[in-house]
């Protein structure tokens, strides 16, 4: 047969071969998108910021693979404290690795903890470009988990993280308003507690943070009640505390001291438990009801007002003028 | 050469296994294998990155398994790619050189036959040589998983987890240890070497040298990666109506060029995601069409060729 015939039947075959498959590889492409078994389309800009070898690898389909190596020079950047190298770093690998959990959770706790804590204490820079830098860092960190919700919506550890972020006592003050920051913490932490894969810690976590939003003490007294009647492995001093003063908060008359002999079994750890939760100003918990309790037990132990805990100073609450005082 | 030939005796299935048995063990004579120990070296080191950046039970070890399982199969990619090309591009050069092909047509061997014996002989090598290298990477894995899961499961313990949350610990580790996901991903794998290897064969048919069949199959191969980028403009842009010479050309990169993105479904098993069995099934079907339609093609272009 004559060359350019053949050519021209195998060029007609092929079109025809690509035109039976292509509603089929559509359809496919469409359903493993759709079951997040294909990652997200690369953006022109994350290929341009990889570089032009690593590019080709990863459209040769190689994306974990430029992950797992942008790993190590993530890593090098966090030994050198260079950190927008490290954040660059790691957007490039969760756009490579999108539903790798640790890469969210590493590049999230570089940036917020150790970035924002390296110019918390070991910069020479001048106190005011430290805490902007500082503040940076955290919002950086708390953007990069939130993105990482986003992309994994049903990811426990990831919703925790972002709980466990909004309630440190070293980062609210970075952000603009505790009581939004509360509320999202005990909002990501149902969330996390709701996949039913959690250790229970997620679920007290969230009355520790809901205990904390202005507004929704009859809410979290509810939970307290609930978590408390669940079991034991529930009733930690600080989740008992809560139910005291969320009590105390319902009902102003209640006699605080006789209920905290009742939760904490007797009047000296009774004592020391109203105590230890007056001190925790750092944690902006709710103290409804626990100096009128203090006094009370205070009087019926015997102890003088020189060595009351209500006449000791206070820690003071986290301050970021403090912090960043020359 | 073809029209004195006599009729052939025995079944295409039998000659054809004959040709793909030479064909493996004339490539296996080339030192293939030796590459497996440096698999091996490979896979060991990506055991030691991994140095854990997080605490918690969970963080233990977790970025170990998934540097084992991306190091492995990015090695079982570029492998099953490099051999599936060169091997095949090889194929028809070789025998012309060595004059097997002319001992060979001379007999009642149809052409289709001997191409096709060839392809599986390929095919046989890449499928022989990930199944060694899969055994490799499922033991190094069981053998991490389980280091891995004894120390979140002491973490978790001192932590106060309850045996719920450990249970659902050592699941999620589970799901990042050796699964019949990550089987099938391997066998994905084979899926995308076995269409470039059909690919490279077709292309071996016309070309005049293993040097073009080689880079034009490379650049194929790459371009593939593309193709449903080109299918997505095409659709959305006869979606809204528009049309001219760049859907034209879309069009023409959609029909003509295999997805191989379909391919990238082992990314997402890498990272712990489960593959369905129809999903593979899906992708196997679509490999055997691609299989076929090069193999065919291919022989109709050999099939009247003079040497």
């Amino acid at each position: 047969m004559n060359i350019w015939l053949k050519s021209v039947i195998l060029s007609l075959a092929l079109l025809a071969f690509g035109a039976a498959r292509l509603p089929y590889e559509a359809g496919l492409s469409h359903e493993l998108r759709n079951a997040r078994l294909l990652p997200p389309h690369l953006e022109i800009n994350t290929l341009d910021k990889i570089g032009q070898t690593s590019s080709a690898i990863t459209l040769g389909g190689l994306r974990t693979l430029v992950a797992t190596f942008l790993n190590l020079r993530a890593y090098t950047a966090f030994a050198e404290h260079r950190w927008p190298d490290l954040a660059k770093t790691f957007n490039l690998i969760v756009d490579l690795a999108p539903h790798t959990r640790y890469y969210w959770e590493t590049g999230s706790w570089h940036l917020a903890y150790n970035a924002a804590g390296y110019y918390l204490h070991d910069s020479d820079l001048p106190p005011l470009r430290r805490r902007e830098l500082w503040r940076s860092y955290i919002l950086q960190g708390h953007a990069f988990l939130e993105r990482a919700i986003r992309n994994n919506p049903d990811d426990w550890k990831l919703l925790s993280s972002l709980g466990f972020l909004l309630t440190d006592s070293n980062k609210i003050p970075a952000f603009h308003d505790t009581n939004a920051c509360y509320a999202a913490a005990a909002e990501a932490y149902l969330k996390s507690a709701a996949t039913g894969r959690t250790s229970g810690f997620e679920a007290r976590a969230r009355l520790y943070s809901l205990a904390r939003v202005k507004g929704k003490e009859a809410e979290s007294l509810a939970l307290a009640r609930s978590l408390y009647a669940a079991g034991p492995q529930n009733r930690t001093p600080t989740l008992v505390m809560l139910l005291l003063v969320l009590e105390a908060h319902e009902n102003p008359s209640l006699d605080v001291a006789q209920r905290a002999i009742q939760l904490f079994k007797t009047p000296q750890k009774a004592y020391s438990s109203l105590s230890g939760h007056w001190q925790r100003t750092r944690d902006g918990f709710p103290v409804y009801g626990v100096s009128a309790g203090l006094l009370s037990l205070e009087n019926s132990l015997g102890i003088s007002k020189e060595k009351s805990v209500l006449t000791k100073p206070l820690p003071p609450p986290p301050s970021i003028d403090d912090w960043f005082h020359n | 050469m073809s029209a004195t030939q006599p009729t052939p005796r025995g079944s295409h299935c039998g000659r054809t296994l004959v040709i793909a048995t030479h064909t493996f063990t004339q490539l296996a004579r080339m030192k293939v294998f030796y590459f497996l120990a440096i698999f091996a070296v490979i896979i060991i080191a990506s055991n030691f990155l991994d140095w854990q950046q997080l605490q918690g039970p969970e963080a233990a070890g977790a970025n170990a398994l998934a540097s084992i399982k991306s190091s492995s199969f990015g090695t079982m990619h570029l492998f099953s790619v490099v051999l599936s090309i060169v091997a095949t591009a090889l194929l028809l050069p070789k025998d012309v050189e060595d004059r097997t092909l002319y001992t060979i047509l001379a007999k009642p061997v149809p052409r289709l036959d001997y191409l096709a014996g060839k392809l599986l002989g390929v095919l046989l090598l890449v499928f022989v040589s990930l199944a060694l290298m899969d055994v490799l990477m499922t033991v190094v894995l069981q053998i991490r998983t389980s280091m891995i899961m004894e120390q979140q499961t002491e973490l978790a313990q001192a932590a106060g987890y309850t045996p719920d949350a450990i249970a659902s610990l050592r699941a999620e580790t589970m799901a990042n240890g050796p699964n019949a996901s990550l089987q099938g991903a391997v066998l994905a794998v084979f899926l995308r070497s076995s269409i470039i290897a059909s690919l490279a064969l077709l292309i071996s048919t016309f070309s005049t040298s293993t040097l073009f069949t080689t880079v034009i199959s490379s650049l194929v191969y790459f371009i593939g990666h593309f193709q449903a980028d080109a299918r997505d403009f095409y659709l959305r842009i006869g979606q809204a109506g528009q049309g001219g010479f760049s859907r034209a050309v879309s069009l023409l990169v959609s029909l003509v060029l295999p997805d191989f993105q379909l391919f990238n479904v082992i990314d997402a098993v890498i990272e712990g995601q489960a593959m369905p069995m129809l999903i593979l099934g899906k992708l196997a079907l679509i490999a055997i069409y691609y299989a076929l339609f090069f193999t065919l093609a291919s022989w109709f272009i050999f099939s009247d060729k003079e040497f």
